[in-house]
């Protein structure tokens, strides 16, 4: 028995009576379900049995960033990466100040769409095997294998309910990447995407004026625009507008705006404009 | 005899909701997590003196409600974790720490969740005054102020503009004083326990410092 | 179709202060989460001190308020004098009820003063008409929760109108801004017995 528990917990009281080496590393505490499993509700469909407490009729309110806004593009300079911080429970802003955006480790980075939950534990458990990878193979990991290895261990729970709409976004010896990844077993890559329930006025905004040769100015500019015309016409999104920007030397935040002064920074604007067009 | 009785969909609902309210707020130095007393189902009140906070360590305070079932299984699981934790480390865990911990134990029953809305309260590894809040599968973020349970809707608008000064133009922000969160704190359950059937008897406020858990009862409205 | 209530999105709330009423909505119209317009009324006036304000399916609150409006205009043409708001919130209740098996989603909110006495007066009632009158203030709306949470803790007797102003605005923003259907700004208008002063907020838009 002890040596069962020192396996599973090797203890510094138990160290002293054990041969030296018998408690290697990766022995040291790390809470994970017993037996390494989930638990289930016995003899019911895990789906069936969870999703009424998704559901925005449910009196039981999980949190579920059902309503998002998140988007992530690729130009010459790298990739942008913006999302809204809005949580909601049914129709209750259960918060405003989600950090949406995953900080994988200092290369890549993951968005938070779907189950809030979800979206966190996976791309934990993610940038755990991003580590590994890189102490097995002396190299930082492909955000093309990245992604993969998140899409595998997901898609093994299909079925069972989980709810992630997420990109990983990175730079490795290809360059900048963003590939999409869900727990239906979608995984692609491409140079725009948009993920959340405000994601096609995103992609509105996004697709007036993206251009492969944007300025780094331009195009920080544009991801915040995005957003910030998402949270006004989506009552989903909301909160502040979180803006990243991939490059060679791995990630950086840029900046984080409420969009309540982006709403009356841009209203100036136009009001300037319709000025300075009357003056014409 | 031929049975003609049509046939019954049985639905396993093994969950119960047992109300109550927990609200927490940090400051620089210390932080304050409060629990109404009531616990209730339906219309019938089972206890009217029930706190729902819970002493994890010497400054951190666990603030839990939902199903009282689940909240019950899931101290007794971070309570041996914990000791676990302190066997092999020979210390206490830190409130980050703590909070991470809290999320994966939630999240190992993504698929048969644990009906609980839970707070933690306490003070950083800096000896910063910090909350936690938690959804019932483990997601969670760090705050400065919270409002979970039956009433949480009620208070949370109310700490937003109050605390958050949300809303308010050339207010100056001043730190947080213990005196006035315990006051804020008072007063928001008072108003909860006027239109929220879950939520009364009366309050149990630990204020969370250096020193340790100091604890305060207040009374509420009892009907 | 989901809940008609939930279907647009609105917040209303009425206050009774010193010699003055307050009621505020907010001013978004939406289709469930897609926001239409930012500027659309909730509150209708009746008459230069009485205000109706509707919580519920948009197309019901406009046909219930110009019904209301018809027979207010028979009324005060017929009596030659104006409506008492008691009186007011009869014939909204008698309306209502005269629906009663086939309803409007609808809960309106009254405010206004007496003709005659000046004295201050908000009611609300449910969809078919049951009327609830209160001396402090009286909340519908998809944020009720969070508006019954502001109120209780902000409202105090007799506020004089600019206190009553910066009351019923504080209470109104911050709850709609922890509900996704209400908000997109704010307008309040405070009865006096001289005066109505009508104001729109600078809220958040998302």
């Amino acid at each position: 028995m002890a040596s069962v528990l020192a396996d599973k917990y090797c203890s510094k009281s138990l160290r002293g009576i054990l041969m030296d080496g018998e408690c290697g590393p990766g022995h040291e505490y790390n809470y994970q379900p017993l037996n390494n499993s989930f638990t289930v509700p016995p003899g019911i469909d895990p789906h069936h049995f969870v999703s009424p407490f998704m559901s925005d009729s449910s009196d039981c309110k999980i949190k579920f960033n059902h309503g998002t806004t998140t988007l992530a593009f690729k130009f010459q300079h790298g990739v942008i990466v913006a999302v809204d911080s809005r949580a909601t429970a049914g129709s209750y802003i259960a918060s405003q100040t989600v950090k949406k955006v995953i900080e994988i480790n200092p290369y890549l980075l993951g968005t938070m769409a779907g189950g809030a939950a979800d979206c966190a534990y996976w791309e934990r458990q993610l940038s755990f095997e991003c580590r590994i990878y890189e102490l097995r193979n002396k190299e930082r990991i492909s955000v093309a294998a990245a992604s993969k290895l998140l899409a595998n261990m997901v898609s093994y729970y299909k079925g069972y309910g989980l709810s992630m709409g997420t990109m990983i976004c990175g730079w490795d010896k290809k360059g900048p990447g963003i590939y999409y990844v869900d727990t239906d077993g979608n995984r692609f890559t491409n140079n725009i995407f948009s993920v959340g329930s405000g994601s096609t006025y995103a992609y509105g905004v996004i697709d007036s004026t993206y251009k492969w040769s944007m300025s780094i100015e331009e195009a920080r500019e544009l991801g915040k625009r995005a957003i910030y015309h998402a949270t006004y016409r989506d009552s989903y999104s909301g909160g502040v507008v979180n803006l990243y920007h991939v490059q060679e030397d791995g990630w950086t935040k840029v900046s984080q705006t409420d969009v309540k002064s982006l709403h009356y920074q841009y209203e100036e604007e136009k009001n300037k404009e319709i000025i300075n067009n009357e003056e014409l | 005899m031929e049975d003609y009785r049509a046939p019954v969909e049985v639905q396993w609902s093994p969950y119960s909701w047992n109300g109550g309210t927990v609200l927490a707020v940090s400051g620089e130095d210390f932080s304050v997590i409060a629990s109404d007393t009531r616990l209730s189902e339906g219309f019938q009140i089972y206890s009217r003196d029930f706190p729902k906070t819970y002493q994890l360590g010497d400054n951190v305070v666990l603030g839990s409600c939902g199903f009282q079932g689940d909240v019950t299984t899931l101290n007794k699981v971070i309570e041996a974790q914990l000791k676990i934790y302190d066997h092999i480390y020979q210390k206490k865990m830190s409130c980050e720490s703590l909070a991470q911990l809290l999320s994966t134990i939630l999240y190992t029953r993504r698929f048969f969740p644990y009906y609980t809305y839970n707070i933690l309260a306490g003070l950083d590894s800096k000896g910063k005054g910090c909350v936690f809040s938690f959804d019932p599968i483990g997601s969670y973020e760090r705050e400065v102020y919270r409002a979970g349970g039956s009433a949480s809707s009620m208070l949370q608008p109310l700490l937003d503009n109050q605390i958050g000064l949300l809303n308010q133009t050339g207010v100056e922000k001043k730190p947080l004083s213990v005196e006035k969160a315990v006051q804020l704190v008072t007063d928001v359950f008072t108003s909860a326990a006027e239109r929220d059937i879950y939520t009364g008897d009366g309050i149990r406020i630990n204020i969370i410092s250096a020193d340790g858990v100091d604890i305060k009862e207040v009374p509420l409205r009892r009907d | 179709m989901a809940n008609p209530f939930e279907y647009n999105g609105s917040a209303v709330v009425g206050m009774i202060g010193s010699g003055c009423v307050a009621i505020a909505a907010d001013r978004r119209l939406g289709i469930q989460g897609q926001t239409i317009a930012t500027t659309f009324d909730k509150i209708y006036p009746m008459n230069e001190s009485l205000y109706i304000g509707f919580y519920g399916l948009a197309t019901d609150a406009l046909t219930v308020s110009s019904r209301l409006k018809y027979q207010l205009n028979l009324y005060q043409l017929r009596e030659n004098r104006q409506i008492k708001p008691k009186a007011f919130m009869h014939m909204t209740s008698n309306l209502l009820y005269s629906k009663r098996f086939g309803y409007y989603f609808v809960e309106p909110v009254i405010a206004g003063l007496d003709p005659v006495t000046k004295d201050p007066y908000i009611a609300t009632m449910d969809l078919i008409g049951c009327p609830m009158e209160t001396k402090d203030f009286v909340v519908v709306g998809t944020c009720s929760e969070q508006l019954y949470g502001m109120c209780e803790s902000l409202w105090k007797p007799d506020l004089e109108p600019e206190d009553l102003f910066e009351t019923i605005s504080q209470a109104l923003m911050n709850a709609v801004d922890r509900d996704a259907l209400s908000g997109w700004g704010a307008i309040v208008h405070v009865i006096e017995k001289d005066k109505v002063t009508t104001r729109t907020l600078k809220a958040r838009m998302d």
